[in-house]
């Protein structure tokens, strides 16, 4: 292994270049903000409208559903402030641009989340402001247990989002086009994490926990913090709620291996 | 010895597309491969400080060969050292010592200034600060780049982007440098330019280049050394001299006589043929070896004065696209002579 320096030096150039050009993009900046708080705004308005006529799921209030979607939040905006520019893997690979990260001497996947460009944690801020007044909403009891399966709960999980990302980018190597499963697994996501998974048949539910397992990310962690153990016919083990950093680890370690898989895999273009 | 490539090989499986209403379905579900060599049994060794230059048509494998040296693409079989480094089992260390220039495709930041990509660079490969400061300040001077140095890149010219992409890859002072068509689409200034970069990085740092390119007058003007290949099998491995003097055996002689009826000058001396004649301007063609220049010299200042007389021969390139034509199969001149150079048959390291 050699020396860390390059990594630090290079990530912290990675952050400065990056506010570098944000006085250059600020129109871009404030529509991407405007972009996404409609975007995240119109996803809880449906979720209020729709709790309207369901006031309780599985024993779930409101308030406890907009918190599941504030922690889902959370991590996926960790997510995408860290990890975002996997997502560009399969178009450099096509486009012959990725045989770039191959010749210099940094892991190509750390060079992919530190290429500079419109990253700012702008979403991270309003998504940590949301849940601050969300937790209130559901009185959460703060101890250090609660911060730290809240910590646990959101870098773990933005693992779990980048392990799944990074699996799916990594396809890249072998497929030329994936645009299609890109977005099944992210409606997937985005879709599933909204309501108590309990309110789901077996198979989502199994595909949610072990599989393409987002329902750590917010679901079970969410349960634990607001003693949902029993959810109608679904009982939850108050201690899945703190696994998420290991399953966190363990799929990311996963999305790795198989991701140095591609990398030997990788046939480069033919200009 | 700093690079060992020894039979390299790289096959690529594309899969045949099907024909008909449904192909698409079909292709999806198909495991019809259709195998491309792109390169094949390819051996050579480079020492240190040797600036080569590898050539061949369109699609012969250049660019494949060169994914292979730098640790891009896994070779199906065969396998090369650079500097005692396998590339694509180790391709972090192999990235540390290596330098690399796509003509085709930079590596600077679009949006960023140009120097900004060089602070980035120099964090990635971990450059000294005395180190990185020399180096910018030496590159700056030869390649011209403090007129644009704070441009963002997107801004600059082709010229100017590849003096940027030449100092880009050459601040971690790499042992070994890989050029696949750096020249491309540079006007002449631009590739002079560039060339001298190249020669003087060579020659005051003793950098190994290797170089691909269209451009045979990059290869006239750096490099001593060809390595020519074609369908991804080596041609040719030896001095541009040797080829030079085997291939090029042609001589134009171009006279300009104090002829009345210039167009009835006839010339009979055998291996020797007018190729043009332009008024008192006469162009003849012959070969070095069954013809002696002087003699044929001679010849025709006894029947005619001559008021002026050049001999020449033929550009490389002109060489080149014969060989290229025409190939070096059994037949031909070459083999004949003994100069197909086979995998075996290397440079002393
Ligand atoms: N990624 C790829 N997938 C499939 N075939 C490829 C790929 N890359 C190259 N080839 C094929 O391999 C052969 C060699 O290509 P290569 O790019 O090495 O040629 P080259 O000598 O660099 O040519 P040029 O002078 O045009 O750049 C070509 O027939 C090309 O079509
Ligand atoms: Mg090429």
């Amino acid at each position: 292994m050699a020396s860390l320096a390059p990594y630090w030096r290079t990530y912290a150039e990675f952050w400065r270049l990056n506010f570098l050009t944000l006085a250059e993009y600020r129109a871009n900046f404030f529509v991407w903000l405007v972009f996404t708080l409609v975007l995240h705004g119109s996803a809880i308005a449906t979720i209020w409208l729709t709790m309207n006529r369901f006031p309780i799921m599985n024993g779930w209030t409101w308030q406890q559903v907009v918190f599941l979607y504030a922690l889902y939040w959370l991590a996926s905006s960790l997510n995408g402030t860290l990890f975002f520019t996997v997502g560009d893997v399969p178009w450099h690979i096509r486009e012959g641009r990725f045989d770039r990260f191959m010749v210099r001497p940094l892991d190509p996947l750390f060079q992919i989340i530190s290429q500079p460009g419109q990253i700012w944690p702008d979403e991270l801020i309003v998504a940590t402001i949301f849940f601050a007044i969300v937790q209130g909403l559901v009185h959460l009891q703060w101890t250090i247990g609660v911060a730290g399966l809240l910590l646990g709960a959101m870098v773990g999980g933005a693992f779990i989002d980048f392990a799944i990302q990074l699996a799916v980018a990594t396809l890249a190597f072998w497929v030329v086009r994936l645009d299609t499963l890109r977005w099944v697994v992210m409606s997937l996501e985005t879709d599933f994490t909204r309501y108590p998974l309990s309110i789901y048949n077996r198979v989502v539910r199994f595909t949610l926990s072990f599989i393409f397992p987002f329902a750590f990310i917010n679901y079970f962690p969410a349960s634990t913090l607001l003693h949902k153990t029993a959810q109608g016919d679904y009982a939850v083990n108050p201690l899945l709620g703190w696994l998420t950093p290991l399953i966190g680890a363990l799929w990311f370690t996963a999305a790795y291996l198989f991701w140095r898989r591609g990398l030997d895999h990788h046939q480069s273009t033919g200009s | 010895m700093i690079i060992s490539a020894d039979r390299l090989t790289k096959q690529f499986r594309t899969l045949r597309r099907k024909e008909g209403p449904l192909g698409a379905i079909a292709t999806l579900f198909s495991r019809d491969y259709e195998i491309k060599d792109a390169v094949r049994d390819v051996s050579f060794k480079l020492d240190a400080g040797e600036l080569v230059g590898y050539i061949g048509p369109n699609g012969a494998g250049k660019s494949t060969t060169i994914k292979m040296l730098t640790g891009i693409l896994v070779p199906t079989s065969g396998t090369c050292t650079v500097d005692g480094i396998v590339p694509w089992a180790d391709r972090q260390a192999n990235g540390r010592q290596i330098g690399v220039v796509f003509g085709q495709r930079t590596q600077l930041y679009w949006d960023l200034p140009l120097i900004e990509s060089f602070q980035l660079l120099r964090a990635i490969y971990n450059v000294p600060a005395a180190t990185y400061e020399r180096n910018l300040r030496e590159f700056t001077e030869l390649l011209g780049l403090d007129e644009f140095i704070r441009t963002p890149v997107r801004q600059l010219s082709l010229g100017q982007r590849m003096r940027g992409d030449f100092a880009a890859a050459m601040m971690h002072e790499p042992k070994v440098v890989f050029l696949d068509e750096p020249t491309i689409g540079l006007d002449v200034v631009a590739k002079e330019n560039i060339r001298q970069f190249i020669a003087r990085v060579n020659r005051d740092r003793g950098t190994t280049f290797i170089l691909t390119t269209h451009d045979l007058a990059d290869i006239e003007k750096l490099c001593a050394r060809i390595i020519l290949i074609d369908h991804g099998r080596k041609l040719y491995d030896g001095s541009v001299e040797t080829i030079k003097g085997r291939y090029g055996r042609n001589r134009t002689l171009t006279a300009d006589l104090n002829c009345e009826n210039c167009d009835d000058v006839r010339i009979t001396v055998p291996g020797a043929n007018v190729v043009s004649r332009e008024g008192p301007r006469i162009v003849i063609e012959f070969d070095r070896d069954a013809v002696r220049a002087d003699e044929l010299v001679v010849k025709l200042a006894q029947h005619y004065e001559l008021r002026d007389v050049t001999i020449a021969e033929p550009p490389l390139e002109a060489i080149i696209r014969d060989i290229y034509q025409h190939g070096l199969g059994d037949g031909s001149v070459a083999a004949r002579d003994g100069l197909l150079v086979t995998a075996d048959v290397e440079t002393v390291s």
